[in-house]
C-alpha cells in the first residue's frame, strides 16, 4: 500500500492489489500517508498456496479489475 | 513545561483508565494515567531535549515520536523517570530506516522488538540480566519494553488488524527487554562488539520471535562440550519452521546462560559465532521439500545457512545458571532481513524545571 501511494504521488497510474484480510490495514495506511483514494483492487484471501488453476483464475479476474479501476470504474465497491 | 499533546478529561483515575481502554490506547492491561504532572516529572529525564523534538517517525502510520509522546507512553507503561532515556533510545533505534519498522509492524509473522540494554544504565534503572530476566517481576524490564510497545501502537498505529497484522503474535509483543549480564560474560560486552565504549549505555533492538529454549546438559567429564553446545545452538537456529533458514538474511540472536557461556569462554565471541554458524544450516533438498518455492532450485546437498555471515549471529549473555540457553529466530524478510540497530542512551537531566 505504501509503495502504491508513493507511486501514485509521483503521477503514475496505480492500482494496489490487496487481499480481503488486509483491506482494513491498507485503508489505514493509505489514510496515514495522506493518499486515501489510491485505487484498490480486492483479491480473495489467501492467494498464496491455492494451486495453479485457482491462482490463474484469480489473476484473470484481477487483471480485468485493474483495467476497470485504471479506467475509473469499480468505484467504491472495491474501495474500503 | 507545557505539553503539545491533546488533553482529555475524566472524572477520576479509574474513569480515565477506562477511557484509555475504550480509545484503544492501551495494550489491554491497565495503564498509569498520563496526567500533565506525571508527564512533566518524566520529562525531567529527557536528556536535555525539548518535548517537541522528534526522535523518529513510527510506521506504519508515520506518527512523529516526540520526546513528549514517548514520555506520555512511558508514564502509561509504568516507567520511572530514570527509565525514560532507555525508552527514548529504543524508539530512536526502531525508527532507524534499516530496522524497517513499518514492515515489522504489519507483517503476518509473529515478532516483537527485543530491547537489549548494555552499560551503566542497567544498574541505574535496575534492568535485570540474570535469572528470569525475560519473565515477570522485574519492573524496569517490564515497563521499558512496554513503553516501546505503547509508542508503536499509539504513535505508529500498530494495532491488531490495521497496523499490526501478526497472525498470532507472541507475549514479547507486550514487553521484551533485557540487560546483558556483562559481569558474567566471558566475552567483551555486546555493545563494545558493536563499536561503543564500555562506559557507554546502549540500547540494541532486534525484531525477534519468542525465545526458543535450547537444552544442553553439561558434563565435566565430557571430552568436548564446546562442540556439542555449538552444534545444538546451530541446529536450533536452523529450525525448519522459522524463516531464517529459508531466507538467510539479517540477524538472529543467541542468549547464552552464564553456565554455557563459561563452557565457550576459551574462545572469543567471533570464534563462537563462526562455530555456531558452521552448524546453522539445512540441506537445500530438505528445504525444498518442506518450503517449496521459498527455496530456489539447485544442488540438493547445498548447505543453506540461517545467516549470510557468522557475525550476523548476535551473541550475548543473560539468564540464570543452568542447562537452558535460548535462540531468537527473526523475520529475515524485507530489504535487510531483521537488522539489529543500536543507539546510545542519553543520561543527562533536562535543564528546565517542570512547571505544574
Amino acid at each position: 500500500m505504501r509503495d502504491g501511494a508513493t507511486l501514485a504521488r509521483s503521477g503514475a497510474a496505480v492500482a494496489v492489489l490487496v487481499t480481503e484480510e488486509f483491506l482494513e490495514e491498507a485503508a489505514f495506511i493509505a489514510r496515514a500517508v495522506g493518499m486515501p483514494d489510491v485505487p484498490i483492487v480486492r483479491l480473495p484471501h489467501p492467494t498464496a498456496g491455492v494451486g495453479e488453476a485457482a491462482g490463474a483464475a484469480i489473476a484473470r479476474q484481477a487483471a480485468a479489475d485493474i483495467v476497470d479501476r485504471l479506467r475509473g470504474g469499480l468505484a467504491d465497491e472495491h474501495q474500503v | 513545561m507545557s505539553t503539545r499533546s491533546e488533553r482529555h478529561a475524566a472524572e477520576d483515575d479509574a474513569a480515565a483508565v477506562e477511557e484509555l481502554h475504550r480509545r484503544g490506547w492501551t495494550d489491554g492491561l491497565p495503564v498509569i494515567v498520563p496526567t500533565p504532572q506525571r508527564v512533566d516529572e518524566m520529562l525531567v529525564m529527557s536528556g536535555g531535549l525539548d518535548p517537541d523534538v522528534v526522535l523518529g517517525t513510527i510506521g506504519p502510520a508515520d506518527g512523529e515520536a516526540t520526546v513528549e509522546k514517548v514520555a506520555v507512553n512511558a508514564v502509561m507503561a509504568g516507567c520511572t523517570p530514570a527509565m525514560l532515556p532507555v525508552a527514548m533510545a529504543a524508539v530512536e533505534a526502531v525508527a532507524d530506516p534499516a530496522f524497517e519498522l513499518s514492515a515489522v509492524q504489519v507483517t503476518t509473522h509473529g515478532l516483537g522488538p527485543l530491547v537489549l540494554v548494555n552499560g551503566p544504565v542497567r544498574r541505574e534503572c535496575g534492568i535485570a540480566a540474570g535469572t528470569g530476566a525475560l519473565g515477570p517481576g522485574h519492573r524496569a524490564n517490564a515497563c521499558i519494553g512496554r513503553a516501546l510497545r505503547l509508542v508503536l501502537m499509539n504513535v505508529g498505529g500498530g494495532r491488531t488488524g490495521t497496523g499490526d497484522m501478526a497472525q498470532l503474535g507472541h507475549p514479547g509483543k507486550f514487553t521484551y527487554c533485557v540487560a546483558e549480564d556483562e559481569e558474567r560474560s566471558p566475552f567483551e560486552p555486546f555493545h563494545v562488539s558493536r563499536g561503543f565504549d564500555v562506559e557507554d549505555s546502549v540500547v540494541t533492538v532486534l525484531g525477534a520471535e519468542a525465545p526458543h529454549s535450547v537444552l544442553c546438559v553439561t558434563d565435566p567429564d565430557e571430552p568436548d562440550p564446546v562442540d556439542r553446545l555449538v552444534r545444538l545452538l546451530g541446529a536450533s537456529l536452523a529450525n525448519t519452521g522459522s524463516n531464517n533458514v529459508y531466507l538467510g538474511k539479517g540477524n538472529v540472536a543467541v542468549i547464552l546462560n552464564p553456565t554455557h557461556a563459561e563452557i565457550l569462554a576459551e574462545h572469543p565471541r567471533h570464534v563462537v559465532q563462526e562455530r555456531i554458524h558452521a552448524h546453522a544450516w539445512q540441506h537445500r533438498s530438505l528445504l525444498r521439500r518442506l518450503g517449496g518455492d521459498l527455496i530456489a532450485d539447485g544442488a540438493g546437498d547445498d548447505r543453506l545457512h540461517v545467516t549470510a555471515n557468522p557475525e550476523d549471529i548476535l551473541l550475548f549473555v543473560a539468564g540464570g545458571d543452568g542447562q537452558y540457553s535460548v535462540v531468537l529466530p527473526t523475520w529475515a524478510a524485507g530489504t535487510h532481513g531483521s537488522l539489529a540497530i543500536s543507539r546510545s542512551v542519553r543520561h543527562e537531566k533536562a535543564c528546565m524545571v517542570p512547571l505544574t
